[in-house]
């Protein structure tokens, strides 16, 4: 029994999967095999999808995952929009897009604060989480709520927005923006960074491919995959995006793809408030969806998030599909771990961006030469590493934070 | 029945600086990336004295998300057997309170009081962080209210303090009497904690 | 209305080679290419000729899906140019045997345990490991995203299935 009680703290992220720990062999201090346990969080949804109708059913798969909320429930709307064979008003699909750039900016600071933390430089965590409340405002203020916005619905959306509305996510874009340049110029110039971060968690542009990489991870090993330029949705066919690469292919590459994307994400945001079209915020759906099947993907934060949607007539869907982002990037984090030091683990399971939940788990190390078992958990691991960088003259903790960006 | 200046000193302890442990039993994540928000500055929860721990058997009060799903099911009952006593349980989100919108999924075994005794619930999808700061000091106040052996005194006239209160002398008592099975017999005290889940 | 370029020669490709699939597989809309179900045999064939030569090199997913008689598997693969093409198998529920796709595409492992759990599908030459994704001490032969498999009827906390037929029986 002793071998397999791992506690596991705080298993992991909301989609149906992901894991809740890791068992991990080692050889001296590299990691010589890696393999990922899951299931912890799986719920049934894509079975309770199929026993209510469709408009229910937007608010479940908005709770696949409490960050990427609006992109899972975009993608289930558009499938079944995609069945009914309508076509959302140009507004909806503005404000669709708008939701999901500042999804994007709340989720890639949230990223950015949980790295740091990761490598033992809090401060950043505080600063980044600070800044993401403002973000946190707009997307309260757009859809009601802070977490899961709920403001999608079939044919459009549900809530319009209101030019005093725009004028508020304006200034807060530009604070955003500002403020995010300091950490542009801390993830592009500071030395300690880039030697704690540089080198670690590699992943090949072949392996990426191989082993279906996606989102931050995959571009920051120069695959050029944004499903936002390759297969546009919502308003990205008029929306101007840039695909955001790097050629490090390690957790550095991954640092600047992410901090990159949220100028893009800036850029977007003020593109859809100028060009808001006039008009309906939605159309009518039938409540029936005729017989047929959907794939849909979109950009979540993380990368590709898959939607298959069947019906069968009814006003129920026949089988619904839900394939999460950080689902993909879990099947190369074995390859992206094995060779490196236990001391990087944290940083490099960081770096995939799961939730912040899955990344609060117990750790069970193998020792390869004397077969011996112990478990640990994610916080002792996370203070050895930061603890085996200082004594090796890394310390993230010693970073200064430019003062002139204190400004509230 | 004097408390002697030991006691004393543990109670204010408790009082002024819990530790506390987060636990996703099953969250969509919305309401843990709440839990860690109430933390970061905006609103600085630590200032109760609050302070998040990674093992169980430092903490104080277990805070809680999402439903419980079948997997987790035995690793929260074991975490909340670990926790020293007196312990306390937050149930943060709708669906750690009643399953919410999880409820009847197959996987899904209900909300935290399906498995453990919760003191505090904290309903909201997602529960806000003041939500979760207010449950907090609501803890707190119930258990100076405890300390001081007040009977039932609520800080305002909002009713579920006095559930509160009573919960957590109903769950002390129930826990420390469990304690002592669970030493050597951890599936006996497993079936205490389970009392709620009949449905 | 774009003219599918990508699309239709990626099809004319696959055509080429089995021309008796005409009308069974097509383009669905822009990006998509969506085939019928196939059988065991000639969908293993058409698999390895679109991976080696049809260019279909990255694999996203597979679907399991419940048609009454038969288990459908839907392999979602998509190649250069971005198009996704939905490579349908079917195997009969009494023995839904499809053979393993991870020595040729490692990222289908999790899938594919996930068609073995939540579908009870049989797949050949799957690696061993954990099984996933459904807990410890589920009870064997439960399959919940089949059809016939009803949620109500799942007892938790015993963690049984009493289809009502057999719960009058048990109680005794
Ligand atoms: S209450 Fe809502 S936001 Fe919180 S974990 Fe449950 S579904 Fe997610």
């Amino acid at each position: 029994m002793a071998k397999n009680v791992v506690i596991p703290i705080g298993p992991q992220h909301p989609s149906l999967k992901e894991p809740a720990c890791f068992t991990i062999t080692l050889e001296g201090e590299k990691v010589v095999n890696a393999v990922v346990g899951t299931g912890y969080n799986h719920r049934g949804l894509e079975k309770a999808c199929e026993a209510r109708s469709y408009l229910q059913d937007i608010y479940i798969i908005e709770r696949v995952c409490g960050i990427c909320s609006h992109i899972h429930s975009t993608t289930f709307c558009q499938s079944v929009e995609e069945l009914a064979g309508v076509e959302i008003p140009r507004r909806a699909a503005y404000i669709r897009t708008l939701m999901a750039e500042l999804e994007r900016l709340h989720s890639h600071l949230l990223w950015l604060g949980i790295a740091g933390h990761e490598v033992g430089f809090d401060t950043l965590l505080m600063y980044s989480w600070r800044d993401r409340e403002l973000v946190l405002d707009i997307l309260a203020m757009l859809g009601g709520n802070r977490v899961n916005y709920g403001i999608n619905t079939l044919g459009g959306v549900r809530r319009d927005v209101t030019p005093e509305q725009i004028e508020k996510i304006r200034k807060v874009v530009d604070i955003v923006e500002e403020r995010n340049k300091y950490y542009v110029q801390l993830a592009l110039s500071e030395t300690t960074l880039a030697a704690r971060l540089g080198g670690i968690g590699k992943l090949s542009h072949d392996d990426a491919i191989k082993f279906g990489a996606v989102g931050p991870v995959s571009r920051a090993a120069e695959v050029a995959d944004d499903i936002r330029v390759t297969d546009p949705y919502s308003a990205y066919d008029e929306v101007p995006v840039t695909a955001i690469t790097d050629n490090h292919a390690d957790v550095f590459g991954r640092t600047v793809v992410r901090v990159l994307e949220i100028m893009e994400s800036v850029k977007m945001i003020r593109f859809c408030l100028d060009n808001l079209p006039d008009g309906d915020i939605a159309v009518k759906v039938p409540r029936k969806i005729p017989e047929g099947e959907a794939f849909v993907r979109t950009e979540a934060p993380r990368g590709e998030d898959a939607h298959y949607v069947r019906s069968n007539g009814t006003d129920k869907p026949d089988r619904v599909r839900v394939r999460a982002a950080s689902e993909a990037n879990w099947h190369g984090m074995k390859h992206m771990l094995e060779g490196d030091y236990l001391a990087d683990v944290p940083i490099i399971i960081a770096a995939i961006d799961p939730c912040y939940s899955c990344t609060d788990r117990a750790i069970v190390l193998d020792n390869h030469d004397t077969g011996k078992q112990s478990v640990i958990d994610w916080r002792t691991l996370r203070e050895y590493s930061i603890n085996w960088y200082k004594a090796r003259g890394i310390d993230t903790g010693k970073i200064k934070i430019a003062d002139s960006h204190l400004i509230f | 029945m004097a408390k002697s200046l030991f006691e004393k000193a543990i109670d204010w302890g408790r009082r002024k600086s819990p530790w506390i442990i987060h636990f996703n039993a099953g969250a969509c994540n919305g309401c843990d990336i709440e839990v860690v928000d109430a933390i970061t500055p905006r609103f600085d929860v630590e200032r109760f004295g609050l302070m998040l721990k990674g093992t169980p058997r430092h903490a104080d009060v277990l805070v809680c998300t999402g439903a419980v799903t079948l997997q987790t099911r035995d690793r929260l009952k074991r975490i909340y057997e670990q926790m020293p006593d007196p312990k306390f349980v937050i149930a943060v989100g709708t669906c750690a309170c009643s399953g919410g919108i999880f409820d009847g999924c197959y996987c899904v075994a209900g909300g935290i009081d399906a498995v453990i005794p919760v003191n505090v619930y904290v309903p909201g999808c997602a529960a806000r962080p003041e939500a979760i700061i207010d449950a907090v000091v609501k803890l707190l106040t119930a258990l100076e209210n405890m300390q001081k052996g007040t009977p039932a005194a609520p800080v305002d006239d909002n009713v579920a303090d006095v559930s509160a209160l009573e919960e957590i002398e109903n769950a002390v008592t129930e826990a420390s009497a469990a304690a002592v099975h669970s030493d050597n017999q951890p599936a006996d005290s497993a079936t205490t904690g389970s009392q709620g889940g009949e449905e | 209305m774009s003219e599918l370029i990508a699309e239709k020669k990626a099809l004319s490709t696959i055509l080429e080679k089995f021309p008796f699939l005409e009308g069974k597989i097509d383009v669905q809309r822009r990006q998509r290419i969506i085939s019928s179900p196939m059988e065991r045999p000639l969908f293993e064939e058409v698999f390895s000729f679109v991976v080696t030569d049809g260019g279909f090199n990255c694999f996203h997913l597979v679907i399991g899906v419940d048609d009454g008689e038969n288990l459908g598997f839907i392999y979602v693969l998509s190649n250069q140019d971005k198009v996704m093409l939905l490579l349908k198998q079917s195997a009969p529920k009494s023995n839904p045997a499809i053979k393993s796709v991870c020595a040729t595409f490692p990222n289908a492992l999790w899938h594919e345990r996930e068609l073995v759990d939540l579908f009870g599908t049989i797949v050949e030459e799957l690696p061993e490991g954990p099984t996933y994704p459904l807990p410890d001490g589920w009870p064997a032969g439960n399959y919940p995203l089949r059809k016939e498999w009803k949620v109500e009827y799942f007892d938790k906390i015993n963690m049984t299935y009493n289809p009502p037929a057999t719960v009058g029986k048990e109680e005794e």
